[in-house]
């Protein structure tokens, strides 16, 4: 019996050694990555929708005035597709480099960037514009030296440089011609601009001449045809991407620029502030916590609410939030731990109704090489892409 | 003494079953081996399939220099042999404003079921230079390469993979 007992002791022992060192032969698969169409969730949420994938920088996002389309800039040069599929329609050549890009009709793109330069010398950005109709990917120069454009009110409104100190501004029709001239310079370079919620004024990020920062918010009166200056930034500090103009207060992100890294090496610090349009000291804009790290604004269509990019704080992943400054209320859009999304002040779009928000985002890259089961054009979270996150009302979202 | 040495054979007995089921169960889901990439493949609608099987070390290895090479192997998941089966890489810059692009090809006669064969690129993975002049605002980031590896047999079976080099 003893013996009996020991050789099954033995031969489990040998059973179990031979179970558990020998590998299996086959390898488990990774599994490949979903498609570049349809509803997906990337890491940004359900509901969220592709719109572009594979390789590229992205940038600029800009709906169609139908929502039907989507424009943006890839590593400079521009294209558009609809958002229901994937057929990619190229607008500029590649060597064109492009800042911004705004619809003004359903087949007409007004875009603000640069021929390839010549030499060394930096080409001064201009205002083309560019037809879906016409074969050939030839621009229409509209003017020169526009440092910053914005849809308005049946066309575009765009900064031109006049001289070396100072600004001037004009709008174009729904065609694109210039249909006003403003006379009344300002002074400085106008980084960037945004209308009223009415149209009949506009909001300027203004860098003053001599100064290396864009400090000053001027509200210019396109009936009267002049403008005034409503705050000026004290020390270092700078405005970041476009302010936006919500009820009776303008809302732009600021904070002091190049500062040495924190000791954590985290990047500078801004912040949402506000200001009456009769002008003042700016504030903290309201229902924003003081930890809260922003990088892009951009006003709802029906002048509501902020779409914002930002971080809850410096060790939080950055998210996009919506900002209803009338309730105090900041509402998580997105809960991401593991996507980056884009920080550039144009990064971000509303679509037109208003029920979903563009942004641009990727995976971490890896200080690795990686390796994928699909061609490189249907990658998604390997590059930056496009994604359409739906927007609900407050009470629905996550917080 | 016959008592105690049976119980306690007994409980060494239902020791080990129950370690063995675990670590069998364990196997079940071991990962991939490091030295071993084999993500899913895109297989065609019908036919034999062939898989790409990539070594990391050598891929890690590949710097932004001349005559580079990238060993791989090529296996026949099949039940038959295949014949000239098309092996392609090409070489592109994550930057799509680059236009340099290169093909590289190669033609493997046989590949007996169930068996693998060895293929070996040997290309150029310079550095590339953005233009001089473009805009902070184009692409601020250095580009990454991309290497896209496709097997194809001469019923139309394909099997990609898609390399991500770090910059």
């Amino acid at each position: 019996m003893l013996s009996r007992v020991g050789w099954v002791a033995v031969l489990s022992v040998a059973a179990v050694f031979v179970a558990g060192c020998a590998h299996a032969d086959k390898e488990v698969s990774i599994a490949p990555l979903v498609p570049a169409a349809g509803r997906v969730d990337p890491g940004l949420g359900p509901g969220t929708r592709v719109l572009s994938s594979g390789p590229g920088y992205k940038g600029s996002p800009s709906w169609s005035p139908g929502g039907d389309r989507i424009a943006f800039t890839v590593d400079g040069y521009v294209v558009d597709r609809p958002t229901d599929s994937e057929d990619l329609r190229r607008w500029t050549t590649r060597d064109f480099i492009a800042e911004d890009t705004e619809w003004i009709s359903e087949d007409t793109l007004m875009i603000l960037g640069a021929a390839p330069p010549s030499g060394t010398e930096e080409t001064p950005s201009s205002l083309y514009r560019a037809r879906a109709d016409e074969d050939s990917l030839e621009l229409e120069k509209v003017e020169k030296e526009v440092s910053a454009i914005s849809p308005g009110r049946g066309g575009l409104i765009f900064a031109l440089g006049r001289g070396a100190f100072e600004s001037g501004l004009a709008l174009t029709r729904g065609s694109g011609d210039v249909r006003r001239l403003y006379s009344k310079s300002i002074k400085g370079r106008v980084a960037s601009l945004s209308l009223s919620p009415d149209g009949d004024e506009a909001v300027l990020a203004v860098r003053p001449p001599g100064d290396l920062e864009t400090s000053v918010l001027h509200v210019f009166d396109l009936r009267k045809g002049k403008g005034r200056e409503i705050t000026r930034l004290d020390g270092n500090q700078e405005i970041l991407g476009t302010p936006q103009w919500r009820g009776q207060y303008l809302y732009f992100v600021a904070g002091v620029e190049n500062t040495p890294v924190d000791r954590d090496g985290s990047e500078p610090l801004y912040e949402i502030y506000r200001v009456p349009e009769e002008g003042g000291a700016p504030e903290p804009a309201p229902g924003v916590g003081e930890d809260f790290v922003a990088a892009s604004i951009r006003v709802s269509p029906d002048g509501e609410r902020l779409a914002v990019i930002g971080r809850l704080n410096t060790k939080s992943p950055t998210n996009l939030y919506v900002l209803d400054p009338l309730a105090k209320d900041l509402t998580a859009v997105t809960t991401n731990e593991d996507m980056e999304i884009k920080t550039g002040p144009d990064d971000l779009a509303w679509s037109p109704g208003g029920e979903s928000v563009a942004v641009i985002a990727r995976g971490t890259p890896s200080t690795e090489p990686e390796v994928r089961a699909a061609p490189a054009d249907r990658l998604l979270r390997d590059f930056y892409n496009l994604y359409e996150i739906p927007v609900n009302g407050p009470e629905d979202a996550p917080r | 003494m016959r008592d105690i040495v049976f119980w306690l054979s007994g409980a060494a007995l239902a020791f080990l079953v129950t370690a063995g089921a675990f670590l069998f169960l364990a196997n079940l889901a071991t990962a991939p081996s490091e030295n071993r990439l084999n993500p899913d493949q895109a297989r065609g609608e019908s036919g034999q399939a062939v898989d790409l099987i990539l070594d990391r070390e050598r891929l890690s290895s590949l710097r932004s220099l001349p005559d580079q090479s990238l060993d791989l192997v090529v296996e026949n998941e099949g039940t038959t042999q295949l014949s000239d089966v098309n092996v392609t890489l090409s070489v592109s810059s994550e930057n799509t404003a680059l236009s340099d692009f290169r093909y590289y090809r190669q033609t493997v006669e046989k590949i007996q079921a169930g068996e693998a064969a060895r293929v070996r690129f040997e290309f150029d993975l310079p550095a590339r230079e953005d233009p001089v002049a473009r805009a902070p605002t184009a692409n601020p980031e250095p580009s990454r390469e991309i290497l896209q590896i496709r097997a194809t047999t001469p019923e139309g079976n394909s099997t990609v993979r898609t390399v991500i080099l770090p910059s």
